[in-house]
């Protein structure tokens, strides 16, 4: 244990002192805001249909037209046609369960209000992307700002200012009342991208550390005196604790920039302003009142914090084991890109589905992929702010659990074996023997 | 009483898939002293020191360490130099250092003393703090070789403890291997194809070949036994009149064309069965210019060469 013990701090102390990982921790929250970015670019590249009905509760944008027995916009230009996007309008709203057994994908919802508060009312059954909902909201503001200029007696260009609209959709799902699904599933994959990084990083932080020991011959004497699952497990679980290191101090980061950007904006009175009623209002209250940032504080965040960590210790066990071994076959890194593809391919495959899980993050793949044990750190956390049954939740760690205690056990057959060949191309048929033998 | 031997090998087998690496090899090292192992490449050398680590076990065949059946247990009194080694190049050498012999069992303050007397003794004191990759190559040796030693084991094992090292630090090296002997607490197991150096330094030898155990026994008697009545000479003639001269009185083995400074030649040669030696001494005397006459006695490196070829021609 002592040995495990001097191995673990060994890995763990050489890595996080090095200055490329105090650099690297430092960049991290640049790199998430830039591939945090592509997300919602991809996410924006895929279009689903939609069929938008658009409740105009004071008749401002829309009127009955006799002829077509039906209420149409008065300003057509406004709803411009879009492959994706279908208007249908109204005077008053769909009930839920009326909503839901119609074809509509959004219901939008407003009332002469819009003309105080510019915000508008939206529900949903599946939560829209956030190309749907940008759409659909510059579209309203030409509507209600075309509105406000027919209503102006006189305009010059103060007025236009004033008429200028950008009206705001603050959305609800239908059935769960919950209106900030489009935020918490960006959270989630935020999570899951995070998840996709450390894994993938650290992962292969062992299988380069496996390799250098064994093309130093370092491992000749090193499994002298521990046994060679010993060394395994102590490069594992010490590289893995590098990757534990840099989330906390990343949250510690990330809190010292929350608090610290919390007391700069209440100082600056920004607060007060940004606010609706003119009150002064503390931070954590600004966001809550916030319809863009209130579904932070919606988050479960215990929950989504244990969750990650219970994924990324046995998501990271099952992983690199798995590069561990293939380090241990191979003398040099070039000759480990065949073996790495089917290791690579799950965890390849569950950042391309959290991805497309941007759009719908309840979709059948997305769901599926939660409990696949090889998938699920990645897609269980995508879905995990949205809200899983308990039942889904624990199912899906226990197979994570089982699956890294089994990819652990076969990994240091291949790892004993492997660590003292040398000058040999490994096919899988020799690693399959290597399974095999006692 | 006689002591145990520090290892009782027997009967040991050793297969990886059809290729046979070990063969029913069987010998015993005595305490103490120093031991060779010797045999060409791929003689299934290197398979039976990593037994003797416990890196990978016999198919078939037992191995007693000081009287026990060798296990994980006696790890930590064996010492270990393997013949492909290396350090972490991203560690300290100090730390590097504090880090095997903690891994060896070895307490903080008791590694930190003992690191500082072999740190002296072979001058690499003042490398404590550089970086790995900046030391030199024979540094390197060093260090590795102080790590083996370090934990004072019962058995050190040497693979090839010399190569790599320029003839001042090898001569180190030899020196601490010749205290260690003296000092009669460690048993050392030499593996090398460095046959001056198993003249020099091993008491008795065992020669792998092929995976199985070809020639055992102590070096003197082994040199004495390999005698085959070959006699050299050094004369002061020409090749020709020294061929000449010795006529079909003795078969000619080897014979040195260029002469030395001093204007001599050397000749090894075998008499006929039945010649009296000293009749033979005192006619070849009267023949040629001879300066000296004795009876040859075989080097490590020919009783090497002899009994593995001897083995192949065996098997062939």
């Amino acid at each position: 244990m002592n040995r495990l013990r001097l191995i673990i701090f060994r890995e763990w102390y050489t890595r996080v002192r090095r200055r490329a990982f105090i650099l690297g921790t430092l960049l991290v929250p640049i790199l998430m805001a830039i591939l945090v970015g592509f997300g919602v670019w991809m996410e924006r590249a895929q279009m689903e249909e939609n069929k938008v009905l658009v409740a105009d509760l004071s008749g401002l944008i829309s009127y009955w037209d006799e002829a077509r027995e039906a209420w149409v916009p008065a300003c057509p230009d406004c709803f411009p046609e879009r492959s994706h996007l279908e208007y249908r309008f109204a005077e008053e709203a769909l009930s839920d369960d009326d909503f839901l057994a119609s074809d509509y994908t959004l219901m939008v919802l407003f009332d002469d209000g819009i003309l105080q508060h510019q915000t508008a009312k939206y529900f949903y059954d599946k939560s829209p992307a956030l190309s749907t909902e940008s759409a659909v909201e510059n579209d309203l503001s030409s509507a209600i700002e075309r509105f406000k200029v027919k209503e102006e007696l006189a305009l010059n260009y103060e007025a236009y200012k004033r008429l200028k609209t950008n009206v705001r959709l603050v959305g609800e799902d239908v059935v769960t009342k919950d209106g900030n699904a489009t935020g918490r599933t960006l959270i989630g994959f935020i999570f899951s991208f995070f998840m996709f990084i450390q894994i993938m990083v650290y992962g292969m932080h062992v299988m380069r550390g496996v390799i250098e020991e064994k093309a130093n011959r370092i491992v000749e004497v090193v499994i002298s005196v521990v046994k060679p699952i010993e060394l395994m497990a102590g490069k594992i679980i010490g590289i893995g604790l590098v990757g534990v290191t840099q989330v906390l101090a990343l949250t510690l980061l990330g809190y010292i920039v929350f608090q610290v950007g919390g007391i700069s904006l209440e100082a600056s009175g920004l607060l007060t302003a940004a606010s609706n009623e003119g009150l002064e209002l503390d931070f954590e209250t600004w966001i809550a009142s916030n319809d863009s940032l209130g579904f932070l504080l919606d988050v479960n965040w215990p929950l989504m914090i244990f969750a990650s960590l219970i994924y990324f210790v046995a998501g990271f066990f099952m992983y690199a084991s798995l590069f561990a071994a293939i380090g241990s076959a191979v003398d040099q890194e070039s000759d480990a890109q065949y073996l790495m593809i089917p290791a690579m391919l799950p965890l390849l495959a569950s950042y391309i589905v959290a991805a497309m899980a941007l759009e719908n993050p309840e979709g059948q793949v997305a769901v599926i992929g939660s409990y696949i044990p090889l998938t699920a750190p990645i897609l269980m956390l995508i879905r995990l702010p949205l809200g899983v049954e308990w039942w889904e939740l624990t199912g899906s760690i226990i197979g994570v659990v089982v699956t890294a205690y089994v990819l652990v056990r076969l990994s240091a057959r291949i790892f004993r074996t492997g660590i003292l060949m040398h000058g040999k191309k490994v096919t899988f048929r020799e690693l399959g023997r290597w399974l095999r033998h006692d | 009483m006689r002591d145990l031997p520090a290892l009782n090998i027997a009967d040991i087998e050793k297969s990886f898939g059809a290729q046979c690496a070990l063969d029913g090899v069987g010998f015993q090292v005595p305490q103490r002293g120093v031991f060779g192992l010797l045999g060409p490449n791929g003689a299934g050398k290197t398979t039976l020191l990593r037994m003797l680590n416990g890196i990978t076990a016999p198919d078939r065949g037992s191995i007693s360490f000081f009287g026990e059946p060798i296990s994980r247990e006696h790890l930590k009194s064996i010492g270990y130099l393997p013949e492909e080694r290396g350090l972490y190049k991203s560690m300290r050498v100090g730390e590097q250092a504090m880090y095997f012999a903690q891994l060896r069992g070895m307490n903080k303050t008791d590694a930190r003393s003992k690191l500082r007397h072999w740190f002296e003794r072979l001058e690499v004191d003042g490398w404590w703090n550089k970086e790995v990759s900046e030391v030199s190559k024979g540094m390197a040796q060093k260090i590795q070789f102080i790590l083996s030693v370090l934990h004072e084991p019962k058995l050190l094992i040497l693979d090839e403890p010399l190569s790599g090292f320029d003839p001042i630090n090898a001569q180190r090296v030899r020196d601490v291997i010749a205290d260690l002997k003296a000092q009669g607490n460690t048993t050392i197991l030499l593996s090398t194809h460095d046959m001056g150096s198993v003249e020099e330094m091993c008491d008795e030898v065992a020669l792998l070949n092929h995976g199985k155990l070809v020639l055992h026994g102590a070096v003197p008697e082994l040199r004495e036994a390999a005698r085959d009545g070959r006699v050299e000479v050094t004369f002061r003639d020409t090749v020709m009149e020294f061929t000449v001269a010795l006529g079909a009185s003795a078969e000619l083995i080897r014979i040195e064309e260029e002469a030395t400074v001093t204007g001599e030649r050397r000749a090894l040669l075998r008499l006929r069965d039945g010649t009296d030696q000293a009749e033979w001494l005192h006619w070849i005397s009267g023949q040629v210019k001879l300066t000296s006459c004795a009876l040859w006695q075989p080097g490590m490196r020919e009783i090497f060469i002899q009994a593995v070829e001897h083995q192949g021609t065996d098997e062939s």
